[in-house]
């Protein structure tokens, strides 16, 4: 009770403030829009988290772009590319481009970057978007070549993705925690104030190309770390956020019957699974047995998770990869059918007829972990509930000590199937299978540039991790995105807001 | 015949009644009090009997019915109070709670009521040294924040429920310290104290039979005090998520767990933060009223 009305004079007070802060809307063009979770660094290369996307797609530019509709490859820095043999790819840079801070861009700025971030001594925090990357050299001042470490057929996805070029002359002396705090980049939109905790405002730029992205319409968007879903919704109803998103779907349902907003919903390439210590890193746990692995799977009911839970536009997944990504045959993997009895049969042989306790870890979506852990012990696994902040989780899993845990991967919407299963299965510190014959194929399939044969290799990897039951997939998930009418929107299905699409009614 | 009455009342009044009429008649001629006991007693029940009282297994999860309304709002017969995000029976889970609860309550107060009770009661009465060290060690820990020590002490060991009773227990005895120092101080100038010091009685009778029996009242009103302090202490750490880890039934974390859904299903919060209230109410008093019936000054 006294919670309940602490919370609610602390929201009281949020929303006050916030009202007497910055009113802004249609007829400022300003759209205001509201992140749950802090960002590290806003230098994208240095977090690890989807907001950091959303900023990076707004902010910097990609030497190439997938439009997220037709999934087609279109020049953006670069107008034209060529592989010039299996480990060399020559772009034709684009000319006449202006950075925020009205320096040029040229070749320069892509051979400083690649180098830059190539180089693992230098930290970007996800070593997968960039480590393929050997180094880069100038041709020309408009042409440039990049070399990767050996073949790399993902490589324009990801150079179409996560790899945003930066102005040399500025990040040379910046450096990642002035770029985090005074981005400048090529992108539609320059920010103009960063305050970290609180907000980042983004300015359309008058000079941006002309790119695939589209230009920008809307004038600024002003976008505020509020934490608390509650007090986001109490701000759409008063009027001092224009838009949310990653509304939990009870949340969205009820505000999408209340008529005054519009709730669209699309799925993301983010996959729910459980991991668990197969490899027995946390010491000769029960995971470390096939049939108990198994167990896991069957025990957990993910149509009823899908339905009754996530809604919208989530599948069922089981796969160790999302469907729509290249290589994730969905044909290839064992599918586990929602069967307790098997799975305490399965306990059973594997020497566990009365269960046996473990602790289980999660980071978000504790309303699901509770659900999953649930159905775990209804097949006889106890378990000790562990919430946990992303990073502590992350470590802990690093030191292989989380015998089994609920994690997501939204591998930061590159539509390639390398950007998660070899992602966890390369016996990296992430890795809790350490299987050879699973790191033998991916090995395959990661560096031929034949399509097929990696086709047939990352349908190998996968039957082989579905089989031995590594990972219990589980479910895509959704987004849910709410905003007022004034504000015309279609989401794409990778879970990045593109303000260049963004208008108002 | 009239000789008859006058005599019945020249008795009554040389007799009177015997003290443990007085007693009775002082109890029930107390409201707060009666409220509070019969609250408490119908909710130790009710905790105690919870497997036969529950409609259904508090843990059974059913994705399929989530989020209910209670039948007041509309819900039907078969879940009373409606159901929690996981489809869970809500009266089920408040039904199972009130053990954790009053679990936590009870035996974090018998564990700081030890504590503090023996520091005070030494301090009060030895005086000097022991009262230096006593008082010293009060200072110390009314010095640290209860929550801020218990988040970060359950935050390094992970949240249990013997995790939480057990610090509970440690952190809440500086209140019995204090308040068992002053009454012994008060107590052992008495006349009797000196007369027993007299009659050649050691020490632990003394303390036990004479300094006890005279400040219990006292402590009486601090374990309620405290017992309701520690049952919100554990809502708080719960709601936090540091506290009893699910699915564990506590009232506190069902109030976590309804805040997400707070703006459209408001009974999710408002059902376990009433009978919280009520709970911690009924504490309040029960202790407040026990005080006032055993007060010494009461007693004539």
């Amino acid at each position: 009770m006294k919670l309940t009305v602490l919370k609610m004079s602390v929201a009281g007070i949020a929303l006050a403030a916030a009202t007497g802060a910055a009113w802004a809307d249609k007829a400022n063009d300003t759209l205001r829009l509201a992140f749950t979770k802090e960002l590290e660094n806003v230098d994208s290369y240095f977090n690890s988290s989807r907001e950091g996307v959303v900023l990076q797609r707004a902010v910097w530019d990609g030497l190439i772009y997938r439009d997220p509709v037709t999934n087609e490859y279109k020049g953006n820095l670069a107008t034209a590319w060529e592989w010039i043999d299996d480990t060399t790819i020559e772009f034709k840079l684009r000319e006449g481009v202006k950075f925020h801070d009205g320096s040029d861009f040229t070749a320069d700025d892509v051979v400083f970057t690649v180098n830059y971030v190539a180089d693992e001594a230098n930290g970007v925090k996800t070593q997968r978007n960039v480590n393929w990357m050997k180094s880069a050299e100038k041709v020309d001042d408009y042409t440039v070549r990049i070399m990767l470490k050996e073949k790399f057929p993902a490589a324009i996805e990801f150079l179409s993705g996560p790899v945003s070029i930066y102005p040399s002359d500025y990040y040379a002396e910046a450096g990642p925690e002035g770029m985090g705090l005074k981005p400048v980049g090529t992108g539609p939109y320059k920010v103009v104030d960063v305050t970290p905790g609180q907000h980042f405002v983004l300015e359309k730029y008058e000079g941006y190309h002309d790119s695939p992205k589209g230009q920008p319409t809307i004038g600024k968007v002003d976008i505020r770390t509020i934490p608390d879903v509650n007090t986001q919704i109490a701000e759409l109803f008063s009027g001092t956020l224009d838009m949310i998103w990653q509304v939990p779907s009870d949340q969205s349902e009820k505000l999408e019957q209340m008529g005054q907003f519009t709730v669209a919903n699309e799925s993301t390439m983010r996959v729910g699974y459980l991991a668990m210590d197969a490899a027995g890193r946390s010491g000769e746990g029960p995971f470390t047995d096939v049939r108990v692995r198994q167990a896991v799977n069957h025990a957990i009911n993910r149509e009823e998770l899908v339905e009754a839970l996530l809604k919208g536009k989530s599948q069922v997944i089981s796969t160790p990869c999302f469907p729509s990504q290249f290589g994730c045959d969905v044909d290839a993997a064992v599918s586990y059918d929602y069967d307790p009895e098997k799975a305490k049969a399965l306990l059973a042989e594997a020497g566990y007829p009365d269960g046996f306790t473990t602790d289980f870890y999660a980071y978000r979506d504790r309303e699901y972990a509770e659900a999953i852990s649930s159905y775990l012990n209804a097949v006889g696994i106890q378990t000790n509930f562990k919430m946990l902040q992303y990073s502590a989780l992350r470590e802990l899993n690093m030191k292989g000590e989380t015998p089994i845990s609920f994690q997501t991967w939204g591998s930061y919407s590159v539509n390639d199937a390398s950007a998660m299963v070899s992602q966890f299965f390369k016996h990296g510190s992430l890795d809790d299978a350490r299987d050879d014959e699973t790191l033998g194929y991916l090995d395959i399939a990661d560096s031929s540039t034949d399509p097929e044969v990696r086709k047939e290799n990352y349908a190998k990897a996968i039957e082989r991790i579905t089989e031995e039951a590594y990972w219990a997939p589980m479910f895509s998930y959704n987004t849910n995105y709410v905003y007022t009418n004034e504000v015309a929107y279609t989401p794409t299905a990778d879970e990045v807001l593109r303000f260049t699409t963004m208008t108002w009614n | 015949m009239a000789d008859v009455t006058s005599h019945d009342r020249l008795l009554d009044e040389i007799t009177g009644p015997t003290p443990g009429q007085m007693l009775r008649k002082r109890v029930f001629g107390h409201q707060g009090l009666l409220i509070g006991l019969v609250v408490l007693l119908l909710l130790t029940l009710v905790a105690i009997f919870a497997p036969w009282l529950a409609p259904h297994d508090p843990y059974a999860q059913s994705l399929m019915t989530r989020m209910e309304p209670p039948v007041f709002m509309g819900g039907s017969w078969d879940h009373p109070l409606g159901t929690d995000h996981l489809g869970r029976d809500y009266l089920s889970r408040l039904i199972y709670g009130a053990r954790v609860s009053l679990l936590i309550g009870a035996v974090a107060a018998l564990i700081s009521g030890v504590i503090g009770t023996a520091m005070g009661v030494a301090a009060g009465y030895f005086g000097g040294k022991v009262d230096t060290v006593v008082t010293f060690l009060i200072n110390v820990r009314l010095a640290m924040p209860v929550v801020l020590v218990a988040l970060a002490v359950v935050a390094i060991l992970g949240g249990s429920l013997e995790v939480v009773i057990v610090v509970l227990g440690l952190l809440l005895w500086d209140r019995f310290a204090v308040v068992m120092r002053a009454s012994t101080m008060q107590v052992r100038r008495r006349e009797y104290v000196a007369a027993a010091q007299v009659i050649g009685a050691s020490t632990p009778r003394i303390l036990l039979s004479e300094i006890m029996p005279n400040i219990a009242n006292n402590l009486i009103v601090v374990v309620t005090l405290e017992m309701a302090h520690a049952i919100l202490l554990e809502a708080a750490l719960s709601f936090l998520g540091l506290g009893v880890q699910p699915p564990t039934p506590s009232w506190g974390l069902m109030v976590s767990e309804g805040k997400n859904m707070m703006l459209f299903e408001p009974w999710l919060v408002l059902i376990p933060g009433a009978v919280l209230f009520v709970l911690v109410l009924a504490i309040n008093l029960m202790g407040d009223g026990l005080r006032d019936v055993t007060a010494p000054e009461n007693r004539s």
